[in-house]
C-alpha cells in the first residue's frame, strides 16, 4: 500500500528524496514514523492524479512542512538529534584535550631523556611512558572517570534537547486552564 | 482569503465544514477548499490541520481501494467533530458581528456580511 507499481524510477527517486528530508526535519515528532508512511501513501496516490512533481510541490518544502505538524501540536517538543549533537560534541572535545595533554607529556618525556610519569585524574590513575623502546599511554577506568563522561554527555545532551519541553502542556489545555 | 494568519485560525473550522458536506481524502479535500475561493491553498497546509484534527478525534478516516493507484484515506467529522465545528461557527459568526461593528463604525467596511460565517460559505 505504500508504493504503487506504476511509479517510474524517477517519481520513485522524487518520492524518497523528499520523505527523506521530511523525516528529517520531523525527527522530534512523536510517532513521526506513522506521519511519513501515511504521507507516502498520500503521495503516491496524488501523483496517480496529477503527477509526482506536482504532488511533491503542492507539498512546499520538507522543512517547512515539518514546522506545520510541530505546529500542530500546540506545544514545543525536545529536540533530542540536537541534544545528541551537542552530548557528542562536548565528549569528543574531552576525548580531545585529554589526547592533546598525553601527546604533550609525551613529548616533554622525550624532551627530559626518556622515563615514566603517573597522573591522577577522578581516582583514574594514567601512566605515560616515553623510553628509547617505547612510548605508551594507560588508563585504568574507575566509576568517577565513568561518571565525568556521563556528566560531559548529559548535561550538553539535555540543555541541546530543550529536556523541559518534554513537560510543556499544549496551548490548549493552557488556555482551558486559565479561564 | 490571503492572511496566512487569519487563513490559520480558520482553517480547522473551515476542513471540518468541508468535510461534514462530503468525506473528502487529502488531495481532493485541498481542491474542494481552492474551488471555494482559498486559492492559495496548498496540501501543505491542509495536511498538518488534518492530522491534527485526526489526532483530536474530531475526524476519522477510512481506506478506500483506488484503481488509480493505492488505497486513499478518506476523513470524515466525528460527533465531537460536528460538535466543534457548531462551536466555532458560533464564536466565529460572533466574532464577524464584532468585527462588522467595529469597521462599520471607523466607516472601513464595504463588503463583508457579519451574519455569514465561512462555514456557511463553504456549504
Amino acid at each position: 500500500m505504500t508504493a504503487s507499481p506504476r511509479l517510474s524510477l524517477r517519481d520513485r527517486i522524487v518520492r524518497e528524496r523528499y520523505l527523506q528530508r521530511f523525516s528529517w526535519a520531523m525527527q522530534d515528532y512523536p510517532k513521526n514514523a506513522r506521519v511519513t508512511r501515511e504521507l507516502r501513501t498520500e503521495l503516491t496516490a496524488t501523483a496517480a492524479e496529477v503527477g509526482m512533481a506536482r504532488a511533491v510541490a503542492d507539498l512546499g518544502r520538507p522543512r517547512v512542512l515539518a514546522d506545520g505538524y510541530l505546529a500542530e501540536l500546540g506545544r514545543p517538543v525536545p529536540r533530542w538529534g540536537t541534544g545528541g549533537v551537542w552530548g557528542g560534541l562536548a565528549v569528543a572535545a574531552l576525548l580531545f584535550l585529554s589526547l592533546a595533554y598525553a601527546a604533550g607529556t609525551l613529548d616533554t618525556l622525550e624532551a627530559m631523556g626518556g622515563g615514566t610519569v603517573e597522573h591522577t585524574t577522578f581516582g583514574a590513575v594514567t601512566t605515560y611512558t616515553s623510553t628509547a623502546d617505547a612510548i605508551s599511554v594507560g588508563t585504568e577506568a574507575t566509576w568517577r572517570l565513568l561518571v565525568l563522561y556521563l556528566v560531559v554527555f548529559l548535561v550538553p545532551y539535555l540543555l541541546g534537547a530543550r529536556v523541559w519541553r518534554a513537560w510543556a502542556r499544549p496551548a490548549r489545555d493552557r488556555d482551558v486552564a486559565r479561564v | 482569503m490571503s492572511d496566512t494568519q487569519l487563513l490559520k485560525g480558520v482553517l480547522p473550522m473551515l476542513v471540518l465544514a468541508v468535510l461534514t458536506e462530503r468525506e473528502s481524502y487529502g488531495y481532493e479535500l485541498v481542491t474542494r477548499l481552492q474551488d471555494a475561493g482559498l486559492d492559495d491553498m496548498s496540501a501543505g497546509t491542509v495536511y498538518p490541520v488534518l492530522n491534527r484534527l485526526e489526532r483530536d478525534g474530531l475526524v476519522a478516516s477510512r481506506l478506500v481501494a483506488s484503481s488509480a493507484g493505492p488505497a486513499r484515506k478518506y476523513y470524515v467529522p466525528t460527533p465531537d467533530g460536528t460538535a466543534e465545528l457548531a462551536r466555532a461557527a458560533q464564536a466565529w459568526a460572533a466574532l464577524g458581528r464584532t468585527a462588522a461593528a467595529l469597521l462599520g463604525r471607523a466607516g472601513t467596511l464595504t463588503t463583508a456580511s457579519p451574519e455569514t460565517t465561512p462555514a456557511e460559505e463553504a456549504s
